[in-house]
């Protein structure tokens, strides 16, 4: 399988604050890949480089959509990326709610078509057409997370767990070949996090989008995650599976905190 | 106790502010009249002015007290007012007798003033209200400068026409029909290029800078004497004319022809705004406007949609423009003042932003209001204390209907997951 992303390199800062230095990964077609760290380890600033939202000063960040040139993400705009084929979700979710669940949905499935004013006037058969097929795609999307029934609820009145399957709903409306969870279990219970894990094997493996993954709870990623990278204060501290990194004694010590450091700091 | 005596200052203070005025050399003369003039209590009986504004404030607090204790009585009437809104046969009789209403009109009001009112200062401002709706309500861009398009509307009508310094198209004096079609394009125009630089900033400085682009518009207007004719403007824009074989009809001066013309513009402009509202664009600047960053993270280019907004927005306001130049003949950079876009802005709040029926609603009640005060000005009203009963009326309604007197629906939703202090 061929990489889906490769990023080499990658510095960013925000004036004097590093963000991220010097990272270097990549993601292969169909994998399901998590990034842990401690909080500000810069787990989220990876994912907005990945997604054009953050210009990263250093570093390449390829995508390689398939049928497509290969893309460098760098320098461009969040739409244009979503445009060819990378969606994502939010840390906080972030809905659009004043919509329902049907129309937040919908926004994803239609933005990649043109704007055609005049066709949203005239409603001219071809408009209708795609208003159709848009709209059978949005369906079958709700149906796949499990929101049929609460299609035309207020995105406002659903609860967390069900906010954070309406992004993951939203994000596959645009078709893409990857997508990336920023803690898409955050504020959810225990049953909820199954069924969200479930829900993200699903995703893979019926509609075949690799998944890149921030996610704090050890035993949602440990069961989930193929491959892991483990980022400490913006670098790459270890990459592997789930068992190799749970013995890596750097990561222990990044989440633990050592014994050596704290004489350092002493001293 | 207390609260007879804050009742009491505060009825004292609305006889005060709403007394006549002062003059310098007796300067407490306002006040005094203000306090002892004599006025009648609704009708019924006369009275100095401090005893009616006391019983004034008496009657308002009553009202306020019966309508809180008797919560079920309102909440009855609120329910009987949703379910009548919900019913489809009742809502069509409810429109079509508003449509009726607004075609028979002119025959209903014979007077001159109300007739030339009904045109220059209502229809107009309904025109206004629906294209900064677009900007304001759909697209939730705030723009203080939405005269501009209004004035390059009036101007383009003028140039056209032959009426401005500046040599019209090819030297060809049209016919201010045709001047439509240019004036909302060069509006729209006008719209795209504002945009495109100034689409990227967000919120205040978009209002900031917006708010420069129509200052800058009306001092274009002052001062390239040699294209717009100066302060003075132009006197000479001909009405609108149909001249076609048997077809022949000269609109002239009286104001009845206009009405019927911007009424058929105004339905139009309503019907094609709340298609957009429910298609893929309407869906897509409420996403921007909901959450730019979590739009742009599905695919849609915030800038396109709100360079978009700008421009459709001001096409009404452009076609608003024609309809002032044609009726007036007049086109001076008087009648393009920040005020004017800060009014228009007033009725879009007032009526319910995003809501079409909502502004035209906000629109109509609100110029008529203003139209009744300037034309029959009850006693002690002055003309500069107009906007103090407008800003008065704006607090009322932020307390009882915040999302607007008919709120749209999108809107409302967002409000009140707001208040309930849902994200």
């Amino acid at each position: 399988m061929e990489n889906l992303f490769d990023v080499s390199g990658v510095s960013l800062r925000f004036g004097g604050v590093v963000s991220l230095s010097n990272v270097s990964m990549f993601q292969k077609r169909g994998e399901i890949l998590a990034v842990i760290g401690p909080n500000g380890a810069g787990k989220t600033s990876l994912f907005n480089s990945l997604t054009g939202v953050y210009q990263p000063q250093e570093g390449t960040i390829l995508f390689n959509p398939k049928e497509k040139p290969q893309l460098s993400i760098i320098g461009k705009k969040p739409f244009v990326v979503s445009d060819s084929g990378v969606a994502r979700t939010f840390q906080a979710s972030r809905m659009f709610n004043a919509l329902t669940t049907f129309e937040n949905v919908k926004i994803g499935a239609e933005s990649h078509k043109g704007i055609g004013v005049l066709g949203a006037m005239f409603r001219g058969p071809a408009t209708r057409r795609d208003e159709h097929t848009s709209d059978e795609h949005t369906w079958s999307l709700l149906e796949f997370v499990g929101l049929k029934e609460r299609a035309n609820i207020i995105a406002s009145a659903l609860s967390y767990g069900e906010r954070r399957r309406l992004e993951i709903a939203r994000g596959l409306a645009t078709n893409p070949e990857v997508l990336l969870l920023d803690e898409p279990a955050a504020g959810t219970n225990p049953s909820e996090k199954n069924e969200l894990a479930d829900l993200i094997r699903r995703v893979r493996d019926e509609m075949g989008v690799s998944i890149l993954l921030i996610e704090h709870d050890m035993k949602l990623v440990m069961s989930l995650a193929e491959r892991l990278y483990v980022l400490n204060f913006g670098s790459v501290i270890a990459e592997g599976t789930p068992d190799e990194i749970r013995s890596n004694q750097n990561v222990i010590d990044a989440y633990l905190g050592t014994a050596s450091e704290e004489e350092t700091d002493n001293a | 106790m207390k609260f007879v005596g804050v009742l009491f200052i505060l009825s004292e203070l609305t006889a005060v502010i709403t007394g006549p005025p002062g003059n310098p050399t007796h300067q407490f003369d306002g006040f005094k009249g203000s306090i002892s003039q004599a006025t009648s209590l609704l009708g019924l009986v006369t009275a100095p002015r401090w005893i009616v504004f006391f019983v004034y404030g008496i009657l308002v607090s009553l009202i306020v007290y019966l309508l809180r204790t008797k919560k079920e009585v309102v909440s009855k009437a609120l329910e009987l007012q949703r379910s009548a809104s919900s019913n489809k046969n009742l809502r069509r009789i409810f429109f079509s007798a508003v449509v009726i209403l607004v075609v028979l009109l002119p025959t209903l009001v014979k007077d001159a003033f109300w007739q030339n009112a009904m045109v220059s200062q209502i229809a107009v401002f309904v025109l206004l209200a629906l294209g900064l709706n677009v900007v304001t309500g759909f697209a939730g861009l705030l723009d203080l400068g939405f005269v501009a398009f209004y004035a390059v509307g009036a101007y383009a009508t003028a140039w056209c026409t032959g009426a401005l310094p500046l040599p019209a198209l090819f030297g060809l004096h049209l016919n201010t029909f045709y001047a439509i079609p240019i004036a909302i394009a060069l509006a729209m125009i006008s719209g795209i290029i504002l945009g495109i630089p100034t689409l990227r900033l967000r919120g205040d400085y978009l209002a900031i800078v917006t708010l420069g682009f129509g200052e800058i518009i009306t001092v274009f207007a002052n001062n390239l004497n040699g294209v717009t004719g100066g302060a003075m403007g132009t006197a000479q824009v001909p009405h609108f004319a149909i001249h076609l074989g048997p077809l022949n009809y000269d609109w002239g001066i009286p104001p009845v022809p206009y009405y019927y013309l911007t009424i058929v513009f105004v339905g139009i402009f309503m019907i094609a705004f709340s298609l957009l509202e429910h298609s893929r664009v309407g869906r897509a600047w409420t996403a921007i406007r909901e959450d730019e960053v979590a739009a742009e993270s599905v695919g849609i280019n915030p800038l396109k949609y709100k360079v978009l907004a700008f421009a459709i927005g001001a096409a009404s306001a452009g076609f608003a423009g024609v309809m002032t130049a044609a009726q007036t003949n007049y086109v001076t950079p008087a009648t393009f003042t920040l005020g004017l876009s800060i009014n228009v802005l007033v009725l879009v709040i007032f009526g319910g932003m995003g809501s079409i029926i909502g502004v035209v609603f906000g629109a109509v009640a609100i110029q008529t209001v203003t139209m009744y005060l300037i034309h029959n000005p009850p006693a002690g009203y002055q003309p500069q204390d107009l906007y103090m009963y407008i800003g008065a009326l704006l607090v009322i309604m932020m307390i009882f209907r915040p999302a607007g007197m008919i709120p749209s629906r999108r809107r409302s939703r967002t409000h009140a997951s707001s208040v309930s202090g849902q994200e």
